[in-house]
C-alpha cells in the first residue's frame, strides 16, 4: 500500500494504459472525492453524482488510449472529463437536444483535448492552493462570479445565460471574458 | 488582432460556452494560424480545472467503489478485445530484425511457460502429454500460452532442445583431421590391445603350422626309410 501511495499520477496512468486494474483503483482512491465534489455541484443529486463518478472511471478504463502521455496533465484531464460528462448528463436530463451518446460522441465531446503546451498540475499542489482560489473567486464582482458559475457549473452557453439574465449575448460574452481574465490575473498575483 | 480574437474565444471555449459560429472560427484559427496561442489555451484550461478546488470536499458512498468495479467487470470482454488488438498492432510495426529477436524471446518465454505448466500439472498428478495442446484457461498467462499453441504445431520440447545442441558436422579439412585424430585416439585407447593380441595369436598359429608341417615331413621320411 505504501508503494501505491508513492506512485505519481503519471505512473498510475501508465499502469492504467497497460490495463492494470489496481492502478485504476489507486486513481479512484486519489481522485474520487475531488471529482465527486465537482460532479455533485453540477448535478446536485447524490445518486446521479455517484452514477456519473462510477461511469467516469469506466470511461477512463475504456478510453485510456485517448489520454495524451506527452502532456501528462492528469489533473486537468480528469477534472475536464468529469465536468464534460456531468454537464452532458445534466443537459440530457434537462431535455436539451443532443446527438445520441456513442463511442464517437464520447471521443469528440466528452474526452478533453488539452493543449500540448502545458504545465501539468498535481492534485496535492492544487489542494494546497485552495485558499488562493477562494480568494481569487472572492475578488470577482457578483455578476462576474454568477455568469462564471452559470457557465462552469450550470453548463449554460452564452445565449442561455443571456436569456436567463435577460441581457444581450454580447454583454454575457464580455462579462465572461472579463471574469475569467480577472481570475487568471488574481491567481497569478497570488502565486 | 488575430491573437486577441483567439484569446477571447479561448476564454469562452474553456468554459464550454462557445456557440456554433465561434466554435468554427476557433477551429479554423487553431488549424491555420501558426501563431495560435497554445500556451495561453493551456493556461486557461488549467485555470478552469482549478475552479472546483474552492469547493468543500464531499465524499461518495464507500460502496460506490464496488459498484464501479462491477461495471468494469461487465466490460471485460471489450477490454480483452482492445488488449488483443493492441498486441496485434504492436507486433507487425516492429523492425524486421527486432521482430525476429522478439519472436525468439516469445518462443523462449512460451517454452518456459509451457514447461512450467507441464511441471505444475505433473506435480498435481495430471495426465501429461507434451504433444497434446494445453487446455484453454481463463487465466491471462495461460491464455497467451494457448494462443501460441494454436499458431504452431505442438512441439516435442525435449527432442527439439536436443536437436539444437547437436553441432552440424563440418566438411573443412581441419575438422576432418581433428575427426581422424579423435578416431585414432579412440581406436588406440579401446581396440589396440585386442588388435595386438590378435596379431600375436596369428603369429603363433603360423609358427605352429610351420612346426607341424616340418614334423609331418620328418615322419613321412622316417616311414620311407623304415619300409626300405
Amino acid at each position: 500500500m505504501a508503494e501505491s501511495n508513492s506512485l505519481t499520477d503519471a505512473e498510475i496512468m501508465l499502469k492504467i494504459a497497460g490495463y492494470d486494474s489496481k492502478a485504476l483503483e489507486q486513481l479512484y482512491d486519489r481522485y474520487a472525492p475531488f471529482l465527486y465534489t465537482l460532479i455533485k455541484k453540477i448535478v446536485t443529486d447524490k445518486e446521479t453524482a455517484e452514477e456519473i463518478l462510477s461511469d467516469l472511471f469506466v470511461i477512463i478504463w475504456r478510453q485510456i488510449d485517448q489520454f495524451d502521455f506527452k502532456t501528462n496533465n492528469i489533473f486537468t484531464w480528469l477534472v475536464t472529463l468529469a465536468r464534460n460528462k456531468a454537464i452532458d448528463v445534466l443537459n440530457r436530463r434537462g431535455g436539451k437536444m443532443l446527438p445520441d451518446y456513442s463511442d464517437e460522441y464520447e471521443k469528440q465531446y466528452i474526452i478533453p483535448k488539452l493543449s500540448a503546451d502545458v504545465e501539468a498540475l498535481e492534485l496535492e499542489e492544487v489542494l494546497n492552493r485552495k485558499g488562493k482560489m477562494e480568494k481569487a473567486l472572492g475578488s470577482l464582482t457578483d455578476a462576474q462570479r454568477y455568469v462564471l458559475e452559470l457557465s462552469y457549473y450550470g453548463g449554460l452557453d452564452q445565449e442561455e445565460i443571456a436569456n436567463k439574465l435577460k441581457i444581450p449575448t454580447v454583454t454575457v460574452k464580455s462579462k465572461m471574458q472579463v471574469a475569467i481574465g480577472n481570475l487568471m490575473q488574481k491567481l497569478t498575483e497570488a502565486k | 488582432m488575430d491573437k486577441k480574437k483567439s484569446l477571447e474565444l479561448i476564454k469562452l471555449e474553456v468554459l464550454g460556452c462557445l456557440n456554433e459560429k465561434d466554435r468554427e472560427s476557433l477551429k479554423i484559427m487553431k488549424e491555420s494560424n501558426e501563431d495560435f496561442p497554445w500556451k495561453e489555451l493551456a493556461d486557461y484550461q488549467n485555470l478552469v480545472a482549478l475552479i472546483p478546488s474552492a469547493l468543500e470536499i464531499k465524499y461518495p458512498a464507500s460502496e460506490l467503489k464496488d459498484k464501479t468495479a462491477m461495471k468494469l467487470y461487465n466490460i471485460r470482454d471489450e477490454i480483452k478485445a482492445k488488449i488483443d488488438a493492441k498486441k496485434a498492432l504492436e507486433i507487425p510495426t516492429q523492425p524486421v530484425e527486432e521482430s525476429f529477436e522478439a519472436e525468439d524471446k516469445f518462443e523462449l518465454e512460451e517454452k518456459i511457460e509451457v514447461e512450467e505448466k507441464v511441471f505444475a500439472e505433473a506435480e498435481e498428478g495430471f495426465h501429461i502429454n507434451a504433444d497434446e495442446p494445453l487446455p484453454i484457461s481463463q487465466d491471462e498467462s495461460f491464455r497467451i500460452v494457448s494462443n501460441f499453441k494454436e499458431k504452431e504445431e505442438p512441439k516435442n520440447l525435449i527432442s527439439e532442445t536436443h536437436d539444437k545442441t547437436e553441432a552440424p558436422v563440418s566438411k573443412t579439412a581441419l575438422e576432418k583431421d581433428v575427426i581422424e585424430k579423435i578416431a585414432r585416439d579412440y581406436i588406440k585407447g579401446h581396440i589396440q590391445d585386442d588388435i595386438d593380441l590378435l596379431t600375436q595369436s596369428v603369429k603363433k598359429n603360423k609358427i605352429l603350422t610351420f612346426i607341424f608341417f616340418f614334423i609331418t615331413l620328418i615322419l613321412i621320411g622316417a616311414l620311407y626309410f623304415i619300409k626300405q
